[in-house]
């Protein structure tokens, strides 16, 4: 079946391994309130933090940075993206119905949790609800899919 | 939509996975459709028309609450 915008198949288990490394990182730096492992690098920041005695990292021009958070989000943003959108081994248009539906979900419950967070969570913990839900709608989507694939396998087994 | 795939599979003796081989679709597909879980595309019915040599109507009609 042609499918449009998913990757091949073959990409889906380097998509695990980027994504459960990323997981890993982000979890330890959370741990540890985003200072330990700290990798310094020089970063340029195009948009930065007003000039004052204690900002590090002003705009436009080259400074210092821990980057482990920089690198864990973007191995979940981008192993997420590759579990969720290779396409299976027997890839076809139920499974693309199937998909289709999970995304449509996992929308749902991505917003229905972060309109709940708007009403009751404030400051510094809505910030890092916020910090989240950069992944939420990713995740649920990969948890709902692979959950209902698993459903629809399952169904078979009865069926003998 | 209803259809009387499983019916016509006990008639030509194939299983679900070799119906599914000869249409290149997943077992699952197969399943499901036969528990009237999903309506096929346009090209999915014409494909199995073709495997049981029968026309669309033949093998899928109407229920009541479509």
């Amino acid at each position: 079946m042609k499918t449009r915008y998913l990757f091949p198949n073959s990409y889906k288990l380097f998509g695990w391994i980027i994504l459960i490394i990323g997981m890993v990182l982000g979890i330890i730096l959370s741990i540890n309130d985003f200072e330990y492992p700290n990798w310094s690098a020089n970063v340029f920041p195009l948009i930065g933090e007003k000039e004052g005695v204690l900002t590090s990292n002003v705009s436009m021009a080259w400074s210092d940075n821990n980057i482990a958070d920089e690198l864990a989000s973007l191995m979940i943003i981008i192993g997420g993206i590759l579990v969720a959108f290779s396409k299976l081994k027997d890839e076809d248009e139920y499974s693309a119905t199937i998909r289709t539906e999970s995304l449509i979900w996992a929308t749902y419950v991505n917003y229905i949790i972060l309109i709940l967070s708007i009403v009751f969570v404030f400051d510094m913990p809505f910030f890092n609800v916020l910090i989240y839900n950069m992944f939420t709608i990713l995740l649920f989507f990969i948890l709902r899919f692979h959950y209902l694939i698993f459903k629809t396998k399952k169904m078979i087994r009865y069926e003998e | 939509m209803k259809n009387n795939l499983k019916v016509e599979r006990a008639i030509k003796n194939i299983t679900q996975a070799q119906l599914a081989q000869l249409i290149n679709v997943s077992r699952q597909t197969i399943n499901a459709m036969e528990l009237n879980k999903y309506v096929p595309s346009t090209v999915l019915a014409l494909k199995i028309s073709k495997i049981f040599e029968k026309s669309v109507n033949e093998i899928f009609f109407l229920d009541v609450e479509d």
